[in-house]
């Protein structure tokens, strides 16, 4: 059902949802931000990815309004969060990473609460408590006392809250963090579905396979700095291409024969043994080198039983792009904003 | 899917911050304890007071425990009000809402302060009854339970600000000592009154209850305080972009006019300028120790009202630049108001306590503690400490100089030693020592107003923003 007249956030379409532009921050000599940019277009969903410290609560709370930043510009739906903060305020569902909920409050007072202080009135108040309660399956725990419950049913009574106006952008900082697998699978479903909704989510989180899932893009934020805008492939392949591909080969027979193969072969090294075979590095990802690879095993008289590409995993692209930029090695620039979006 | 029930307990018409409050505070054990504990205490003195010929120390312990459950137990509901929320980090949600830091304030303070009312009208029964068995002045008993539920009500405003300080040890000592001594005084004073038996439970309050200039002017200043601490509290928890500093000004302004003129105009002259005096001490704590603002939307609100808006930003922006220039103002026009009715002496020991504060103010910024999160804490820290360390020393090496029957000229260096010093000056010094004393004190402001001339330079780039935001509108 559409948000009430009243409270409907007046939004630029003909802006991206979300533009940041060269945002600092500082807090005494720590740079919290350092010089971040980056565009989200209208219903994209967009994880936030970075260590402890990295700078993403900081440019998620500037984002927010609940921040002033140092240098720089934000604009949420085409506003200022510096020049109009209300009118930010109406168009965003903010999810913080720790909050907390009230005593002597049950679960449905504390929707009340929410909506009455967002301007809902009457009739109006309690269809929009009802929508929402039924959405986040909050309904049967209406008279639950609200810091009474498991932290996936808390986790749901913030987003509901956060959902309360219907805002086209939500902020959802670590909202998976704590929660159990079935609390985690409840979580990411509700995000699936406000994406199809359309709205432009902007999601931190650790645990990157599940963004690689979720998310259109991937944002990555090192140390202030935003060091890849991409999809989760163009991260794997970006790493990739700047890096070697491991394979896991297995031969019938006495493995020996392929170490010693690998020995004399361009571009292979051993990784390790295994029982049938062998983790070859090879120095090259694409997809012919490695053909290649295979084709002159065979023609070299292996008798090869399985030969396939390691599937790298998010986390372990993240922390080599890191380790790249700490030895200095990633020469390049960092992806434009949105360059690697469309 | 089954549907949630209307919640009708509370109209759409209240805060929604009031209705969370009361929601929340009349369920806690603390409130229902209290209720039932205060009319158990009370249908015994009741019972066992009524033509009893021990009729006045029950009295007392009757008005002794209202006393203590409105003016003690209930405002110290507020101890946390703030510190908890912004420990579970629900204020930064609540600040997404419509509700300002004001409304916030205010809702908790609302909360308390209908609780104790609630309280306060319950207890009318056992005073219609100490009316009707013990002969007591009905007006008088209801008008001083209005004045504890108010005092009470002052008190809590105080607590709620106090409570936007996160330590708690801070809070427990700020709160817990003068509640310590005031208790004890409190005490004595009953105890004192139940030895001599002399006075009636309402004979010296009831005459100046009766009295209808002091009750208005009473209830005049403790409106003004409850304003002046819920707005204190609201500034520590409200955004940097926010504009109260406006709203208090302002109001603080007219209060401090409006006293001025009573007193000008009436025989209270010299009593409601000393008033003036300490409401502009409060004020000048609260504009003194508002960070330097940085955010061009504020400046932005200024510029957009024309000349006019310009020339109020000097004065009502947030910031204790401004809020120097407007302190200025403040104590321009309590000296002013005094010199004219013929005070030249307090008016200049009225300037000398200003740079006394502005003395404050200046080492708050030219230490470290300028970048303190809240310039508060430092504030009144180095206050206690001038008044208290300072003050004792100037009194102990003060000592000699009054018994050889001489002045004692090194008062004059500091705004703090100036008053005592002044005191026990010969009679012939006085007006040297006092001349003398204003014209070293004022090194402070001018100290100061150096300080916010740079502060105010750092804001160049914010407030270009805001002129370049003003401009593409």
């Amino acid at each position: 059902m559409p948000s009430p007249s009243s409270h409907a956030p007046e939004i630029d379409r003909s802006q991206p949802a979300v533009v940041v532009e060269d945002l600092h921050r500082s807090f005494g000599a720590l740079k919290a931000v350092d010089g971040v940019s980056f565009t989200i277009d209208h219903g994209r969903v967009v994880g936030f990815v970075g260590a402890n410290g990295a700078g993403k609560t900081t440019t998620m709370r500037i984002m927010a309004t609940l921040d002033s930043p140092g240098a720089g510009r934000v604009c949420m739906g085409g506003h200022n969060v510096v020049h109009h903060p209300a009118k930010v305020r109406r168009l965003l569902g903010w999810m913080p990473d720790a909050f907390g909920t009230y005593e002597h409050m049950s679960v449905l007072e504390y929707m009340d609460f929410y909506a009455r202080a967002l301007g809902f009135k009457g009739d109006e108040r309690l269809r929009r408590i009802q929508e929402v309660m039924d959405f986040t399956d909050l309904t049967p725990l209406a008279d639950r006392m609200s810091n009474k419950m498991s932290k996936g049913q808390t986790q749901r009574l913030c987003l509901g809250r956060a959902l309360l106006h219907d805002p086209q952008i939500l902020i959802l900082d670590e909202p998976a963090a704590g929660l159990d697998p079935k609390a985690r699978v409840e979580l990411k479903n509700l995000i699936r579905i406000l994406a199809q909704e359309g709205k432009t989510i902007l999601i931190s989180s650790h645990i990157l396979s599940e963004l690689g899932e979720m998310c259109d893009s991937l944002l990555f934020i090192d140390n202030g700095r935003i060091v890849h805008h991409g999809d989760a492939q163009s991260m794997l392949r970006g790493t990739e291409t700047a890096g070697e591909t491991l394979v896991n080969v297995q031969i019938a027979g006495n493995p020996a024969k392929l170490l010693e193969w690998a020995l004399t072969a361009p571009l292979v090294k051993v990784e390790d043994e295994t029982k049938r075979g062998a983790r070859l590095r090879i120095q090259a990802a694409d997809d012919d080198t490695l053909a290649g690879v295979l084709r002159r095993m065979i023609q070299d008289g292996l008798p090869v039983l399985d030969f396939h590409r390691e599937e790298r995993r998010l986390e372990d692209a993240f922390i080599d792009m890191l380790g790249q930029i700490d030895r200095g090695r990633r020469s390049e620039p960092p992806p434009l904003p949105g360059q690697n979006d469309e | 899917m089954t549907s949630v029930a209307p919640l009708t307990d509370f109209p759409d018409s209240l805060s929604p911050m009031v209705v969370k409050e009361l929601r929340q505070g009349l369920r806690t054990r603390m409130f229902g304890l209290v209720m039932v504990l205060l009319h158990l205490l009370l249908v015994l003195f009741t019972l066992t007071g009524g033509g009893s010929g021990n009729a006045d120390t029950i009295n007392i312990w009757f008005d002794g425990i209202i006393t203590l459950t409105l003016c003690v137990v209930l405002p110290l509901r507020g101890f946390s009000a703030v510190a908890d929320e912004l420990k579970a980090g629900t204020l930064d949600m609540l600040a997404l809402t419509s509700l300002s830091a004001g409304r916030i304030i205010f809702g908790k303070w609302a909360s308390i302060a209908a609780q104790s009312l609630l309280l306060a009208f319950s207890i009318l029964p056992y005073v219609v009854a100490r009316y009707v068995f013990g002969g007591l002045d009905l007006f008088g008993e209801v008008a001083m339970l209005f004045y504890k539920w108010l005092g009470g009500a002052v008190l809590a405003a105080l607590i709620i600000a106090l409570s936007t300080q996160r330590q708690f040890w801070l809070r427990a000592l700020i709160v817990g000592v003068p509640m310590l001594f005031g208790g004890c005084g409190m005490f004595s004073y009953f105890v004192m009154r139940g030895v001599t038996g002399a006075m009636g439970v309402s004979s010296p309050w009831s005459s100046i209850a009766s009295s209808s200039g002091f009750v208005w002017l009473g209830v005049g200043i403790a409106v003004w305080l409850i304003f002046y601490f819920l707005s204190l509290a609201a500034t520590r928890i409200a955004p940097a972009a926010s504009l109260l500093s406006v709203v208090k000004r302002s109001v603080h302004l007219a209060v401090l006019c409006v006293l001025l003129v009573i007193g000008a105009a009436t025989s209270l002259g010299s009593g409601l300028v000393a008033a003036a005096s300490s409401l502009l001490w409060l004020v000048m704590l609260d504009a003194l120790t508002e960070h330097a603002n940085e955010v061009p939307s504020v400046y932005a609100a200024f510029y957009r009202r024309g000349i006019a808006g310009r020339a109020w930003l000097w004065l009502l922006a947030p910031g204790w630049i401004t809020g120097f220039l407007f302190t200025l103002l403040l104590t321009a026009l309590v000296a002013g108001v005094s010199l004219w009715m013929g005070h030249a002496e307090e008016a200049r020991l009225m300037l000398i306590s200003a740079c006394g504060t502005w003395m404050v103010a200046a080492l708050v910024q030219l230490f470290p503690t300028r970048r303190a999160r809240d310039l508060l804490l430092p504030f009144i820290c180095i206050s206690l400490g001038v008044s208290l360390v300072l003050s004792t020393l100037a009194s102990l090496l003060l000592i000699p100089f009054s018994m050889k029957g001489s002045t004692a000229w090194f008062a004059v260096v500091l705004p703090q030693f100036v008053p005592i010093g002044f005191a026990t000056a010969q009679s012939g010094d006085k007006e040297t020592f006092l001349m003398l004393g204003t014209a070293i004190s004022m090194i402070w402001p001018v100290l100061l107003a150096v300080l916010s001339f740079l502060a105010w330079r750092r804001t160049r780039p914010a407030r270009l923003e805001a002129w370049k935001m003003t401009k593409s509108e």
